[in-house]
């Protein structure tokens, strides 16, 4: 009974507080998930407004006599001369560990039937990135398990690397590969517990992307055991281009979360160039002047806004991280269109990948020439960077001497060698989708190709070769593998040791 | 009917000639209407058109309705006055109403500020928390 008293008594001194003061307007046209309201003096900029019901709108263009919102979610219910209140809020979405494992929208709404999101924290979509102050430079690696990647173009904590090329060219691949990569390194690092292991937490964000693709790739992490590390925002297709515009803001809140919890996460924006058009749709529609191809003036300034949120604050500041890995598709191979221009510009380095590699059985498809990491070397395993060194090198050389010695027989022994080593080099590279592989396993394939270990093995054989000897590797020399793992490093001793499986591998090998 | 951004810019302009130490001054607008009815620029009828938006949108900024469930003795109503008055400056309009729905308070409305001190704001604020 008291406590009906004092419930009674809590909500009597609620009403007592005084007069409400707010700022009201009405709606004066509506349409295309768009709303023009007349008053509402009082309006920010980012906005959330109130149309009542449960309807919520975002305050995008604040002019003389009215001001452009778009409407979050259902806007049908919306009719002309329905009053509208400010909130005094910011768009904000639900972020901490609750959400892993979980697929949301663009709100942070779950969409996986898996009951409500039970989290009190709560951050702003739209917030400024870290300052110099609070920065530090890339130190720790991301392994994505994808050999190419590791030893060629290495990411690190806190970089940003784009994804580029034509439609189905394993964009998508890559990013599901690095999740996968990730959530063995986390489970692993669980079982032995090791408490230096610092958990890379992920998050996927599908703009624009079909439903189909969306289930397929939330199957493929489930199959996996990737999804407790995993995050899933999805704004699909047939979602609203409001949606489409707020869900990488959304999914990039949830990220920096962990980034300011002192953890580290990755965040894999599918695809920007479906953003750009989703935020071009919604500009038109709120009458904003339009620039090159119709896209609205300020649509470098959306992207950059964006991926400068990617960041790794130094100690002083929890030295979290937060890894961008934006992806976008080219037409026809064109990388110096509008859009992949502007966000090769803000990353730190791009993987492109090439629709002839693609279809030659080079997958992934990863063009060597044209792909690059601007910071990542500074975070590259010191294993992987000792066998790895000339191997870029190699391959682009390998590349320009294919092409010449395909019109003419007659070449001396080391041209013959360099094709030879670049053939074994470019086999070794292919890998299958959702198969990432540990460091050290890369690290010692890598070290036995460039060894001279794999030169009396036909190239055709390549492939066989490898996956025997990772299994003989991984099985039989537990102990080596784990030393190359601690160690992070060829030392005389470990190169010797492994000069040494190898060859005893080489004498059973059929 | 579609305005082009020429009329709205001559709207504007014919405005702001009508604007006297920030406030409308109504004979100004009445002869600024007159005078481009009689001229006929191109374009007229949406630039009266939009003229008439603006002019009904800085009307509603300077009028300050007051509801209240029962009418309000004078003195009161002369005290809403001169608050309002120090809060948003000379020349704001006043109309006073009565609205049952309310049941008690009053509710004033300047522009698009709202102050909510009824019954019926306290009733749908309780409902809204449950």
């Amino acid at each position: 009974m008291s406590t009906l008293l004092q419930e009674i008594e809590a909500q009597i001194s609620g009403l007592k507080t005084g007069v409400t003061r707010q700022n009201v307007g009405t709606v004066r046209e509506i349409g295309d998930g768009v709303a023009k309201i007349e008053g509402l003096s009082g309006a920010m900029l980012n906005e959330m407004l109130d149309f009542g019901d449960g309807i919520v709108g975002l305050a995008l263009n604040l002019e003389e006599t009215e001001v452009g919102a778009i409407i979050l979610g259902e806007y049908t219910a919306v009719k002309e001369g329905q009053e509208v209140r400010t909130t005094g809020k910011l768009l904000q979405v639900p972020v901490g560990k609750a959400l892993l494992g979980r697929v949301v929208n663009a709100l942070g709404v779950p969409l996986d039937g898996k009951g409500p999101i039970s989290t009190e924290t709560f951050y702003p979509v739209e917030k400024i990135a870290p300052g110099i102050i609070k920065r530090k430079s890339v130190t720790q690696p991301v392994q994505t398990g994808i050999m190419a990647v590791d030893a060629m173009i290495p990411i690190g904590r806190g970089q940003r690397e784009l994804i580029i090329g034509d439609r189905s060219t394993g964009k998508t691949t890559i990013g599901v590969d690095t999740i996968i990569s990730q959530a063995r390194l986390n489970r692993a690092a669980e079982a032995a517990k090791d408490a230096s292991h610092r958990p890379l937490y992920c998050i996927y964000v599908a703009i624009g992307q079909k439903q189909s693709n969306v289930a397929r790739v939330v199957a493929v992490l489930e199959e996996a055991g990737a999804m407790p590390y995993t995050i899933i925002v999805d704004a699909c297709a047939s979602d609203s281009a409001t949606n489409q515009y707020l869900a990488p803001f959304s999914g990039c809140a949830m990220g920096e979360w962990f980034m300011d919890n002192a953890m580290d996460a990755l965040i894999i924006y599918d695809d920007l160039s479906k953003h750009a058009v989703a935020y071009r749709q919604v500009s038109l529609v709120l009458k904003r002047p339009s620039g090159r191809e119709a896209y609205p003036g300020d649509v470098f300034y959306l992207h950059s806004r964006l991926l400068e949120r990617s960041a790794r604050v130094s100690e002083k500041y929890g030295n979290g991280s937060l890894t961008g890995l934006p992806i976008i598709e080219t037409q026809a191979g064109d990388v110096s269109a509008y859009i992949p221009t502007n966000v090769i510009s803000i990353t730190d380095g791009q993987i492109y990948l090439e629709t002839d590699l693609f279809y030659q059985g080079i997958r992934p498809a990863i063009s060597v020439g044209l792909s690059v990491s601007r910071v990542g070397s500074a975070a590259q395993n010191k294993a992987m960077k000792q066998v790895a060194g000339r191997v870029k090198l190699e391959l682009a050389q390998f590349r320009e001497l294919a092409a010449f010695a395909q019109f003419g027989s007659d070449l001396d022994a080391k041209t013959q060698a360099q094709l030879e080593r670049g053939k074994r080099i470019v086999e070794v590279f292919k890998q299958p989708q959702y198969h990432p592989m540990p460091v050290e396993v890369q690290a010692a394939v890598l070290w036995t190709v460039q060894n001279s270990l794999m030169d009396d093995v036909p190239v055709d054989k390549i492939k066989d070769f490898q996956g025997k000897l990772t299994e003989y590797l991984t099985m039989r020399k537990t102990a080596l593998m784990d030393k190359i793992r601690a160690e992070k490093a060829f030392s005389d001793a470990l190169a010797g040791e492994l000069k040494g499986a190898v060859t005893e591998f080489k004498q059973t090998y059929r | 009917m579609k305005i082009s951004k020429q009329a709205r810019r001559d709207a504007r302009e014919l405005f702001r000639t009508c604007m006297v130490r920030e406030a409308l001054d109504e004979g100004r607008a009445r002869q600024a209407v007159a005078a481009v009815a009689q001229i006929k620029p191109r374009g007229y009828i949406a630039i009266l058109s939009h003229f008439q938006r603006l002019i009904r949108l800085e009307v509603a900024r300077r009028t300050a309705t007051i509801e209240s469930a029962t009418a309000l003795p004078p003195q009161e109503q002369g005290q809403i006055q001169s608050d309002l008055t120090r809060q948003y400056g000379p020349g704001l309009a006043f109309i006073f109403t009565q609205n049952p729905a309310l049941i008690g308070g009053v509710r004033i409305q300047v522009g698009g500020d709202v102050y909510n001190g009824t019954v019926q704001g306290r009733l749908a604020a309780l409902q809204q928390g449950a």
